[in-house]
């Protein structure tokens, strides 16, 4: 039809009673677009931070397989999606200029006619999350590297994934999913993100701490160029430096060498994860003795170096100790929380916090969760908690 | 799979929409949709509050300035007929940061007056 004229308007300001006088001199008169009910825009309700991002113009992704709840990542965070309804009827309106902006505008027009784009009732809310990285790892160990020499890898890239791969793969935004592939090590190999095969890793960092102790170097001081010199026969020195990145930490010295500072507790760790995973469990200090003589010489083990990684059972008798890695349990919570109760009733805070810790929220903390998900009593002057709900 | 939100806006940045946030439900007076037809007159006050006359109706609402600002999203043609949800093509198409709210009740306009034309 044909548009409101300025004459019509004013008609109908006569038949309302309303004075001209009192309104500012330009209407907008509001029609329906042509595509307004086909239900082709939406609303995404923007937390804080997202809206400049976007007029920066940064871009936000959603991301999620057919079978995973969608979320929206921006550089650096992640947040799931969740439609909210409202009892109103919201309509999105271009053009369509505020009190504020009509008085700042010098234009002499009186009558703007503008199109609703569109009109809904709900709107997609977001709500920061972790991101979602287990699926990060369990891509990676469909084919872990286990070293040039193994033909397996000459052959296919099916399992292998780029960087590009894994940002339409991974609910999770690209810093948090590059940091990710830090925390586990991971190393790219002609281009595609790799895990090293554990018995692997093992057999390299096996190299540079014989290396360490035949050449009798500070454990704080491993120089690179001659890891690379003395062992670059043996493996490829990508792998060599990789070991040394992942075990230790790099410094340049005052003639710009290059030399690590080896992580005292995660050489150890790591063999004790080697020694563990031989056998369902060990009695715990036949355990103990076996792993202080495997780590290098100048190295002091300790149990709290295996948080996460292994449990001890000190109501056995005699005590023992078993493999329990954090990242083989589920992500999500409650199965998170159901998984621990169901391989322990009662847990203690200490024996608890490295298997929930990496579920806690940006601010939320390990007691919080306790509170949400288990419950306490107390056992021998112990404060200790189990399941809210039996478990099967 | 990955639906990228970008920005569709040109060189001069994202466009700036208003909300309109109504009571009710918005029903075309004739058949044939809601398309094309018209909703009614918005006018702001001296003070800046918005006054819409919808059909026999007055209301009058209030400027919000939205904490939470919205993006307009826009679905693109992804080429193949999908399902809708979050996992289509969407693009930024705008950002709206104010509403204008009529939760007053419409006060009706009584015409004992044909209306001039």
């Amino acid at each position: 039809g044909a548009m409101r004229s300025r004459g019509e308007v004013d008609a109908t300001l006569q038949t309302a009673k309303l004075n001209p006088a009192e309104l500012l001199p330009v209407v907008h008169c509001l029609s329906f677009g042509p595509q307004a009910g086909a239900g082709e825009c939406c609303l995404l309700q923007l937390e804080p931070g997202l809206c400049a991002e976007l007029e920066a113009g940064r871009s936000l992704v959603i991301r999620g397989e057919k079978d995973e709840q969608a979320v929206l990542c921006s550089k650096d965070k992640t947040y799931d999606m969740k439609i909210a309804d409202t009892s109103n009827m919201l309509l999105f309106i271009p053009g369509c200029k505020t009190p504020e902006q009509l008085n700042a505008d010098q234009a002499s027009c009186d009558i703007i006619h503008s199109q609703i784009a569109g009109f809904g009732n709900n709107y997609w809310e977001l709500r920061r999350c972790r991101p979602k990285l287990k699926k990060l790892r369990k891509l990676l160990m469909e084919d872990p590297y286990e070293g040039p020499d193994n033909q397996k890898d000459q052959t296919s890239t099916f399992s292998k994934y780029t960087t590009e791969d894994l940002l339409n793969l991974i609910q999770a935004s690209e810093e948090e999913i590059l940091h990710q592939l830090q925390v586990i090590d991971a190393c790219k190999i002609e281009g595609y993100w790799r895990i090293l095969e554990f018995d692997y890793e093992m057999k390299l960092l096996n190299h540079v701490t014989q290396l360490i102790d035949s050449e009798s170097w500070s454990l704080t001081k491993v120089p690179l160029r001659a890891c690379l010199e003395e062992l670059g026969s043996l493996e490829p020195t990508e792998m060599i430096e990789h070991i040394l990145l992942s075990y230790g930490r790099k410094h340049i010295d005052d003639a710009g060498e290059i030399y690590f500072e080896m992580h005292e507790d995660k050489i150890c760790r790591a063999i004790a994860h080697m020694l563990l995973q031989n056998a369902v469990k060990f009695n715990l200090l036949e355990f103990q003795e076996v792993w202080q003589q495997s780590v290098p010489e100048g190295m002091t083990t300790r149990l709290d170096q295996l948080k996460g990684l292994a449990l001890v059972d000190r109501s056995s008798r005699p005590e023992t100790i078993f493999l329990l890695k954090v990242e083989d349990l589920p992500e999500d919570n409650q199965e998170r929380f159901n998984s621990l109760f169901s391989i322990r009733e009662k847990w203690t805070e200490v024996d608890i916090t490295p298997y929930i810790q990496d579920l806690c929220a940006e601010k939320q903390t390990v007691g919080a969760l306790l509170t949400k998900y288990a419950r306490s009593s107390m056992q021998n002057g112990v404060k200790v908690y189990n399941s809210r709900r039996p478990i099967s | 799979e990955a639906a990228s939100l970008a920005r569709s806006g040109g060189a001069g940045g994202l466009a700036q929409w208003v909300l309109v946030e109504l009571q009710g439900e918005v029903a075309p007076r004739q058949s044939g949709g809601l398309a094309g037809s018209l909703l009614g007159d918005l006018h702001y006050t001296r003070e800046g509050v918005p006054v819409l006359i919808v059909g026999h109706h007055i209301l009058y609402g209030k400027l919000v300035r939205l904490e939470k600002p919205f993006a307009v999203l826009v679905k693109r043609a992804a080429g193949e007929p999908g399902p809708a949800g979050p996992h289509a093509c969407y693009a930024v198409t705008a950002l709206i940061k104010t509403k204008l709210l009529f939760k007053t009740r419409p006060k009706p306009i009584i015409t004992n007056v044909p209306k001039k034309v």
